[in-house]
């Protein structure tokens, strides 16, 4: 048996999202399964069923050392509120 | 829906009451199927075959519920056109797996029967249907080649072949209308022209089977119930009984 994990995607723009995860003896149960298991009632309409084991997951360590960059973020609400200011101050 | 001749109704009933009953049975296994991906997978496609009942039961009483709770629920057992296969009970989940692949290999060449039908409800319904049933073939199928790849699962498939055999060959035993509405054309064949395409199709999956000593049931055109069937009414009827009147 392995470990599946389920993806599911809406019609349109819309993004996979994760949506569970279940065991199957091989693959073509695992899909077979995952049909059943989480699009029963047209939850979705294209499924991604990825093995767990084949899914790469770098450590913590790696992935976030430290959260702590306050250069790597755009102050954004600050420009984004002196032009409108500005735009009212047009008007 | 008045159209619908005597005998066609024979055809569809046969049709609606094995859905019905094969649905009903499949879905007693939820919460006690071997694994939990299984118990999901077998009460869904069971669902499915009981909205191919209740289709059925439709197109002969309109899509009134209380008329088609009548039609499916409180028939004289004589009156229902179902075999002993669908209304046999197995406990034994390997039994339950090999009916559940016998009578979807059945069931899809069954349709096939409707897909020109004179009736067009009944080929629009069949077109529906078949999609379903390529899935429930893929589903029996993935189980079958996986547990038939392993000594002990085939022997327990095999012990459960032999034992299933003999109930699925009441599946080509038609209804008393059946010639009639072969003749309306409301159906293309009389069922016992499925069986030779189905005996190939089982054949192929489990081996040669040597048929001459499968030994069917005696044919009583799907008038008699098997001792299986009342109680399973029964079951059916628990929670309805409580308050027939009620609206759901």
């Amino acid at each position: 048996m392995a470990t599946f994990e389920i993806f599911l995607k809406k019609d349109g723009r819309d993004e996979f999202r994760h949506v569970g995860a279940l065991d199957a003896a091989n693959d073509e149960l695992a899909v077979v399964s995952a049909r059943e298991c989480y699009v029963r009632r047209g939850e979705g309409d294209l499924l991604w069923v990825v093995r767990r084991d084949h899914i790469l997951h770098p450590d913590r360590d790696f992935t976030a050392p430290n959260a702590d960059k306050p250069h790597r973020h755009h102050s954004g609400e600050a420009v984004a509120a002196r032009r409108k200011a500005l735009r009212a101050a047009n008007e | 829906m008045n159209e619908v001749s005597p005998a066609a109704r024979d055809v569809i009933l046969a049709f609606a009451d094995d859905e019905q009953l094969m649905g009903q049975q499949h879905t007693e296994w939820i919460g006690v199927a071997p694994f939990l991906e299984e118990d999901l997978a077998f009460a869904s496609i069971g669902q499915d075959e009981l909205g191919h009942a209740a289709l059925l039961y439709e197109a002969l009483v309109g899509s009134d519920d209380a008329d088609i709770d009548a039609l499916a629920f409180y028939r004289e057992p004589t009156n229902w056109r179902s075999c002993a296969l669908t209304e046999t009970t197995l406990p034994e989940w390997s039994d339950t797996l090999v009916r559940h692949w016998l009578y979807d290999a059945a069931e899809e060449l069954r349709w096939q029967l409707f897909a020109d039908s004179s009736l067009p409800v009944l080929a629009d319904i069949s077109v529906r249907a078949l999609s379903e049933e390529r899935f429930h073939r893929r589903h029996g199928d993935a189980l079958l080649d996986v547990l038939l790849s392993v000594d002990d699962a085939r022997n327990r498939v095999m012990a459960s072949l032999r034992a299933v055999l003999p109930l699925a060959m009441t599946l080509f035993d038609g209804a008393p209308g059946e010639t009639e509405a072969v003749a309306e054309g409301v159906v293309s064949a009389p069922l016992s022209a499925v069986q030779a395409p189905w005996q190939a199709r089982v054949d192929e999956r489990f081996g040669s089977v040597d048929w001459a000593t499968v030994a069917a049931p005696a044919a009583t055109q799907r008038t008699e119930r098997h001792a299986d069937f009342a109680p399973m009414l029964a079951r059916m009827l628990e929670v309805l009984d409580l308050d027939r009147t009620v609206t759901w």
